[in-house]
């Protein structure tokens, strides 16, 4: 067949691969997405709790299908184990997050995003972002819940599980259920289908290459204090300080060997346990790449403290009386004074 | 060393986070629940910068989450702030009895 536009030619033969290979597989994950929509749909409804549950876990067992189809197996994770917990902590994630938009009494709610926080967290460990992960379990779980869950209780009457028709009506029943979920589907779709042409790396240009972990021995020439007593407890004799080549970077990595050249030309290979911790890593970034912003984050912090300590201000009428009386009384404690 | 496989993984689990929290947002009528979906939405983004960060071994997707846990506190002080403003003068959390704002 002849076609003379190259764009129609590009769209006609990859649409010809599509069906010869994998027809259906190219369906299947939106498949997923609107097995998980419906299952929302139903579990967003006013209906008994059995129902409710039991469509979150159809929701979830779509999201972990979704999953499924866009990782491919377990073994694309460093080891099993890190696999195994990558499907427990995102499961969980999701679950309590449906459970949580799901629930009738807000209070649960908040409780069941503590659970979604502690998932994440659980995610973040295994991407070896520890200092995050414990950043978000003391910043979200141990402030920012309990700051909703303060307002919570001032706001919310009380209301006694036996009797679920005291829970007020706007908590019961949902907002157009199946706009939102129409949305959310839509939305769900456009993010998976981005996922999964964006991290295949078999298309030229599409996603760079997995970062290389030897750029981490740049942080510690930085850290000038810490590697020259590092290296005086590997090598007491070394000769401080190393050689340099042109660009300034004393430390030297050939394939896997990392090394430093002293003044005489001995050289010292650097062990992995002397790269730079996470923490010290996120450190670094943070005022080395971003100052600025590490000032307007104080800044919009110092703002919303202004900003809550106004808006939440009780303004308190005073009557002509009793504005000369506290005027009487100032008036008379300063002749009291002086 | 992380594939892009297992990188895909973590950034659908984002995509449902967010898609959750939007969801929660449209449907929920409780302002304080309300608000609680957009932290949801935060968790999504901030499982996403984190994953980039460390399939590209760049610490600035854990700085950003610096950036948003600050930008989720300071939301949470205002936000609460103007909700219980508005049930001291509603006695409401419905977000629809708040549709007028004008006296």
């Amino acid at each position: 067949m002849d076609i003379s536009c190259p764009f129609l030619r590009f769209i006609l033969d990859s649409q010809l691969k599509k069906t010869h290979t994998h027809y259906m597989d190219m369906f299947l994950p939106y498949i997923a997405c609107l097995t998980f929509a419906l299952a929302l749909y139903a579990a967003l409804r006013p209906s008994p709790i059995t129902v409710r549950v039991g469509m979150i876990a159809v929701a979830v067992a779509a999201a972990g299908w979704l999953l499924g189809l866009v990782a491919g197996s377990l073994s694309v994770f460093a080891d099993a184990s890190q696999g195994v917990f990558f499907v427990i902590f995102s499961l969980c994630a999701i679950a309590s997050a449906l459970r949580m938009i799901t629930h009738d009494q807000p209070i649960y709610s908040a409780l069941f995003f503590v659970l979604v926080v502690i998932a994440t967290a659980g995610l973040f460990v295994l991407l070896e972002a520890e200092f995050m992960a414990f950043a978000l379990v003391i910043v979200y779980a141990g402030a920012i819940l309990i700051t909703y869950m303060f307002v919570l209780m001032l706001a919310n009457q009380a209301t006694s599980q036996d009797e679920p028709d005291t829970q007020a009506a706007y908590d019961r029943i949902p907002r157009e259920p199946a706009a939102a979920v129409a949305v959310g589907f839509l939305l769900l779709c456009l993010i998976s289908g981005t996922v999964i042409k964006g991290t295949d790396i078999s298309i030229p240009g599409n996603l760079p290459a997995p970062g290389n972990p030897q750029a981490q021995w740049a942080t510690l020439e930085h850290l000038s204090v810490q590697f020259e007593r590092e290296v005086a407890e590997l090598d007491p004799d070394f000769a401080w300080p190393p050689v340099s080549d042109e660009a300034g970077n004393s430390i030297h990595i050939e394939g896997t060997e990392v090394f430093i050249i002293a003044e005489d030309g001995s050289t010292l290979m650097l062990p992995d346990s002397m790269l730079p911790r996470n923490t010290q890593q996120v450190g670094w970034s943070l005022v080395n790449d971003f100052p600025v912003s590490l000032e307007l984050a104080g800044v919009i912090l110092l703002m919303a403290m202004f900003g809550a300590a106004i808006i939440a201000r009780r303004a308190i009428e005073l009557g002509e009386q009793e504005k000369r009386r506290v005027l009487l009384g100032e008036v008379s404690k300063s002749e009291d004074l002086s | 060393m992380m594939t892009s496989s297992a990188l895909a993984g973590y950034l659908i689990v984002s995509g449902l986070l967010l898609v959750i929290g939007v969801v929660g947002f449209l449907v929920r009528r409780n302002l304080i629940v309300m608000f609680l979906c957009t932290e949801l939405m935060f968790q999504g983004a901030a499982i996403a910068f984190i994953a980039m960060g460390r399939y590209l071994f760049d610490y600035s997707g854990q700085v950003m989450v610096i950036f948003i846990l600050t930008v989720a506190a300071a939301e949470a002080a205002l936000a609460l702030a103007l909700v219980v403003l508005m049930h001291r003068q509603g006695d409401s959390l419905d977000a629809d009895a708040f549709s007028e704002l004008t006296e």
